[in-house]
């Protein structure tokens, strides 16, 4: 009798039940990890020889490839100028030092070339003269330039000084360093203990002397003037 | 690059010896060669030197005294700068010369050699005063 009882209920409890095995099935079904294997697809039907086939290139596509143009690269600006930075130089060097004697000047194959310790004396075009120590020397092509020290009226005066400067007429040497310096800057010469002082004294003599050998009172050859070539001699000394 | 509390000499015949920038003119970050700045005089020369009698000497001798508050011009700077021809000049030290509100120099003579940039910057005056410009 009890069994019978679910069976005698009426249709509508049918309906639940039902409905609830549905949903138990669904739940099974999203717990299944289990796949069927699926079958390949059957190869697709041979397409007409009309079609191309994107995957083989027939002669018919790579025709029009070739026939696009090409055009060769640009001639390279790094073979018609090898040395662009030296090629510059050159050209400016030909404008401000024409002569090339201040190039000379400060080569550094020339024997007498002015070292850092040395006394120079830079003319400008406009300006007073400036003498001082040589501190340092920068070769740099056309920046190249010239760091003189000297002392005026108690207090320190230091300037870089561009040797190729249109505004410098002459760079002499007025007196060489007795002992070689052994830095190439002399940068401690800026602290009290180092400072050389003023080179008024060297430079007054120094212009005296050369007053004297130009006008020919001592006797000695004027090294400008008696040169073979006395535009190349006169490293920049100034004329008089 | 002269700048706020920045000690600097004072190459005049004012009777200031040292002075302290307190402020830049013109809305400037640092002051240079030619640049008019406001200086407290820290160190004066003492007054006993100027008597009567003794003026020529002494010139203006007791013009300021230690506290006062001036303008001033920079004259020479420590700090290298460039010059339209590539030249670089540095000194050795800050030095500045006095002036009035209105511009004209306190003192009469200037030692010391300043920087030639004053004429650009139309402080002729005190570059005639100075003995040596560079």
């Amino acid at each position: 009798m009890a069994s019978l009882t679910p069976i005698l209920r009426p249709t509508s409890c049918w309906k639940t039940l039902l409905r609830r095995s549905r949903q138990q099935k669904m739940c099974i079904r999203c717990l299944t990890t289990f796949e069927p294997p699926t079958v390949p697809l059957p190869p697709p039907p041979r397409l007409p020889s009309s079609y191309p086939s994107p995957f083989k290139l027939s002669r018919g596509i790579r025709e029009p490839i070739n026939k696009i143009k090409t055009y060769p690269p640009p001639p390279s600006a790094r073979n018609k100028y090898p040395c662009p930075l030296d090629e510059w130089t050159a050209m400016h060097l030909k404008d401000l030092d024409p002569t090339g004697s201040r190039t000379r000047l400060f080569a550094r194959n020339n024997p007498d070339v002015p070292n850092a310790g040395d006394i120079l004396l830079v003319t400008f075009k406009n300006g007073d003269p400036f003498a001082g120590y040589c501190i340092s020397i920068k070769r740099r092509g056309v920046d190249t330039a010239i760091l003189l020290r000297n002392r005026m009226m108690v207090t320190g005066v230091e300037m870089w000084v561009k040797i190729y400067s249109p505004n410098v007429t002459a760079i002499e040497v007025v007196k060489r360093a007795e002992k070689r310096a052994r830095r190439a800057r002399l940068y401690y010469m800026r602290k009290p203990k180092h400072d050389r002082g003023s080179v008024e004294g060297e430079v007054k003599e120094y212009l005296k002397r050369r007053r004297l050998i130009r006008s020919g009172a001592l006797g000695v050859k004027d090294p400008t003037m008696s040169a073979k070539r006395p535009e190349q001699a006169k490293s920049g000394v100034k004329a008089s | 690059m002269i700048q706020l509390k920045t000690l600097l000499n004072c190459i005049d015949n004012s009777g200031a010896t040292i002075v302290e920038c307190v402020r830049n003119m013109g809305m400037k970050r640092h002051g240079g060669v030619g640049d008019r700045i406001i200086v407290v005089v820290q160190k004066a020369r003492s007054m006993g030197d100027s008597g009567p009698g003794n003026t020529t000497a002494t010139g203006g001798a007791n013009k300021v005294r230690r506290g006062d508050i001036r303008h001033a011009i920079i004259v020479r700077t420590r700090k290298k700068y460039q010059r339209k021809d590539g030249m670089v000049v540095r000194f050795d030290d800050n030095a500045c010369a006095l002036i009035g509100k209105n511009g004209d120099p306190i003192g009469t003579r200037i030692n010391g050699v300043v920087g030639a940039e004053l004429r650009e910057k139309q402080q002729s005056k005190i570059l005639s005063l100075a003995s040596m410009h560079v």
